[in-house]
C-alpha cells in the first residue's frame, strides 16, 4: 500500500474535537480516580472480625426449627441437672439428719446404761453400808464377826 | 386496780419466781459435791468408775427409759427413781493394796457435808478393818433433795452422789438384774461391777 504525501497531510491535519470535549475528558479522568480509590479501600472494609456466635446465631436465625431444638435441649439439660442437684442435696440432708439422729440415739443409750449402772452401784453401796451398820448393831460380837 | 398497782404486782410475782428458781438452783448446787480432788487417785487405783450424768444427758436417759415397756415391774421402779433425779455422780476407786488414799481425801468430802441441811443417817465404822461407811441425806422440806453414800475402806474409796428427789427405799430395793450388762445384753458392758454385789 502506498500513501502519498497529500494523504498523510490530510490524515494528520488538526481536527476540531467538538463541544464538551474538555468536560467529557475530565469526567473520564474523575471516574477513573473514583474507581481506583474504591478498589483500594474495599479490601480493608471487607475484612470484619470473625464472630463465631454471631455466625452461629445468624445461622440459627435462618433455621427456626434448629433454634427451637437447641433451646429445648438446653432447657432439658438444665432441668435434669437442677433436678439431680436437688435430689443430691435432699439425699445429703437426709444422710446428715440420719447421722445426727443415730448419734443422739447412741448418746441416749449410753446415758441410759450409765444411769442404770450408777443406780446399780448406788443400790449396792447403800445396801453394803446398811448391812454393815445393821451387823454392828447386833449384840453378839462373835456372830457379827463371822458374818462380816 | 390502777396502773401502778398492776406494775407492782407484776414485779412482785417476777421477784417471787426468781427467788424460788434461785433457791431451787441453790439447793441442787448444794446437793452436788465437788469430787475433783479424788481424780488424782485414778493413777493408783486398779479399777476406776467415774459417772457424771446430769442435764441433757440425764434427760436423754430418762426419756429412753420411759419409752421402755412399762409392764416390767423393775423398769417401772427404775423410772420412778430416775424421773426426779437431777444428777448422778459417782467416783469409785478399788486398789490392789491398802492405804492408797489419805484421810485428807475423805475429809475433803466430809467437809462438804457439814452444813446443817445434810444429815448423816447411817454410819458404820470398823476400825480394825479400817472401814468407814456413811450415808448422808440432804433435807429439802419433807423430801430428800440429795444423797451421798461414802464407802471408805482399806482397798476401796467410793462416793455416790445422787442429786434431786431420791426415793431411798426404792433405790435400796432395786433388783440387781437391772444392771445393763444383764438385762440389756445388747448394750455396752458396764465399766465396773460393784464389789459388794456378792454379799
Amino acid at each position: 500500500m502506498h500513501f502519498s504525501e497529500d494523504d498523510l497531510r490530510e490524515a494528520l491535519k488538526r481536527k476540531d474535537p467538538g463541544e464538551g470535549f474538555t468536560q467529557r475528558t475530565m469526567g473520564s479522568v474523575n471516574q477513573a480516580r473514583v474507581n481506583q480509590s474504591q478498589s483500594e479501600s474495599k479490601p480493608v472494609l471487607a475484612k470484619p472480625e470473625k464472630k463465631s456466635n454471631g455466625a452461629f446465631l445468624g445461622w440459627l436465625m435462618h433455621r427456626p426449627a434448629w433454634a427451637i431444638a437447641v433451646v429445648a435441649i438446653l432447657l432439658l439439660a438444665f432441668g435434669i441437672g437442677g433436678y439431680q442437684y436437688s435430689e443430691y442435696r435432699h439425699a445429703e440432708e437426709m444422710r446428715i439428719a440420719r447421722a445426727k439422729q443415730q448419734q443422739l440415739q447412741q448418746e441416749a443409750e449410753r446415758a441410759r446404761d450409765q444411769a442404770i449402772m450408777a443406780l446399780e452401784i448406788a443400790r449396792a453401796k447403800m445396801n453394803h453400808v446398811l448391812r454393815h451398820a445393821q451387823l454392828q448393831a447386833e449384840p453378839n460380837d462373835k456372830i457379827r464377826r463371822e458374818r462380816l | 386496780m390502777n396502773l401502778a398497782t398492776r406494775k407492782l404486782t407484776r414485779i412482785l410475782i417476777a421477784a417471787v419466781l426468781c427467788f424460788s428458781a434461785a433457791r431451787s438452783f441453790g439447793q441442787d448446787a448444794n446437793a452436788r459435791l465437788q469430787l475433783a480432788n479424788l481424780d488424782k487417785l485414778s493413777e493408783k487405783a486398779a479399777r476406776v468408775t467415774d459417772v457424771t450424768l446430769d442435764g441433757s444427758l440425764l434427760q436423754f436417759a430418762v426419756n429412753l427409759i420411759e419409752k421402755v415397756d412399762a409392764e416390767d415391774k423393775d423398769v417401772e421402779q427404775l423410772k420412778s427413781i430416775i424421773k426426779n433425779l437431777k444428777g448422778i455422780y459417782i467416783k469409785s476407786f478399788e486398789f490392789d493394796e491398802a492405804s492408797q488414799y489419805s484421810k485428807g481425801d475423805v475429809d475433803a468430802i466430809r467437809s462438804q457435808l457439814t452444813s446443817p441441811r445434810w444429815s448423816k443417817i447411817v454410819q458404820s465404822i470398823e476400825k480394825r478393818r479400817n472401814e468407814y461407811d456413811e450415808i448422808y441425806v440432804l433435807k429439802n422440806g419433807d423430801k430428800v433433795g440429795g444423797v451421798v453414800i461414802l464407802v471408805a475402806e482399806a482397798r476401796e474409796l467410793t462416793v455416790v452422789n445422787l442429786v434431786g428427789e431420791v426415793p431411798m427405799d426404792k433405790v435400796a430395793s432395786l433388783e440387781r438384774h437391772l444392771a445393763p450388762g444383764e438385762k440389756h445384753s445388747d448394750k455396752p458392758k458396764q465399766k465396773k461391777e460393784s464389789g459388794h454385789d456378792q454379799e
